[in-house]
């Protein structure tokens, strides 16, 4: 599914302490994940068939594969219980309705990721603004040379698991994901909460392939910085 | 604070700032092989570097630790009472 393999411990990249490589374990290849990729997009044929011809059941069956994925896209994206309820059943029956405009140009789960981010987006843009963080004050700074502005540059990463339950870990990097543009933030949670590929983020988001790579590096670099701030260092 | 020798001797006419922006590409290997050989010389030699690199990795692994794939089921019940409204008539419908 993803051209955009997530980094993992047992990539060729330099080695460095095992608390610091990112998602563990390492994730299947491509090639091992190939079969079922493949079965599962027979199986998300039949139904999209089914879909188009009125077959409620099939709405069930897909249900019953996304809701928790859409669910928990949404609900990240708003952060509010009661909206991210009715942007679900907003979705379901846009699926249901608009089934037969499903053109097969994505994939089916892009689709869904696109009906629901954009029903969250939209949902954003009706509500209250909330004032916006400055992200320049959680990006990292340079010297004139280049070199980093605050020396010596702090690794709290290793440090993390045995100061904090994971809960708490969890409560802070939502608090971060909540400081984001809802745009970054969707970027964000359909790339390293959902695992999509940049290409399917272009294509749920309707941005470029370029502009969802700025955009998700530049998050990741403010939640780093937010991170590093809420835990009491520079985010520089 | 001075630039530290170990970073000046780099072969790398690569600042601090450059590697920084290529940390995206490298974690997805999508470095050339000449670039990549360079960025992890400068890890190396840069121990500002690899650490900002270990908390660039250790923020998106724990942004990736808030995936999840369930609905609650209260807001699942009302979910599908929602659809059954949509669509009457159904007999056995999201018998879930």
């Amino acid at each position: 599914m993803s051209a955009m393999q997530p980094f993992d411990a047992s990539s060729p990249q330099i080695s460095i302490p095992r608390a610091a490589t990112g998602r563990e374990p390492a994730r299947e290849t491509r090639a091992a994940r190939e079969p079922r990729r493949r079965k599962s997009a027979a199986e998300n044929s039949e139904i999209i068939e089914r879909l188009q011809n009125g077959d409620q059941e099939a709405l069930e069956a897909v249900f019953k594969l996304y809701s928790g994925k859409l669910y928990s896209v949404a609900q990240r994206i708003l952060g509010e219980a009661a909206d991210t309820e009715e942007v679900i059943q907003d979705v379901f029956w846009t699926v249901y309705r608009k089934a037969k405009s499903f053109k097969g140009d994505s994939q089916f789960s892009t689709w869904l990721y696109r009906l629901t981010v954009n029903a969250a987006l939209g949902r954003v843009r009706r509500s209250k603004k909330k004032k916006e963080v400055d992200y320049e004050e959680f990006l990292p700074k340079f010297q004139k040379d280049g070199h980093h502005l605050v020396r010596p540059v702090v690794d709290w990463s290793d440090t993390l698991d045995e100061k904090y339950a994971q809960r708490q870990l969890q409560t802070l990097i939502g608090k971060a994901l909540d400081q984001l543009k809802p745009i970054d933030k969707s970027v964000i949670v359909l790339s390293d909460l959902e695992g999509l590929s940049d290409r399917e983020i272009a294509a749920a988001l309707s941005l470029t392939i370029s502009a969802v790579k700025t955009r998700l590096h530049r998050a990741r670099l403010f939640l780093r910085g937010f991170l590093a701030v809420q835990l009491g260092h520079s985010a520089a | 604070m001075a630039t530290p020798k170990h970073v000046l001797k780099s072969n790398l006419n690569d600042s601090c700032k450059r590697m920084t922006d290529l940390i995206f590409r490298y974690l997805t290997d999508r470095l050339t092989p000449t670039l990549k050989r360079e960025f992890e010389q400068h890890l190396r030699l840069c121990p500002d570097c690899m650490n900002f690199l270990n908390t660039y990795k250790k923020t998106v692994s724990l942004a990736g630790s808030l995936s999840a794939n369930e609905i609650p089921h209260d807001v699942r019940t009302n979910v599908l009472a929602f659809l059954r409204r949509k669509m009457p008539g159904i007999a056995v419908f999201f018998s879930l």
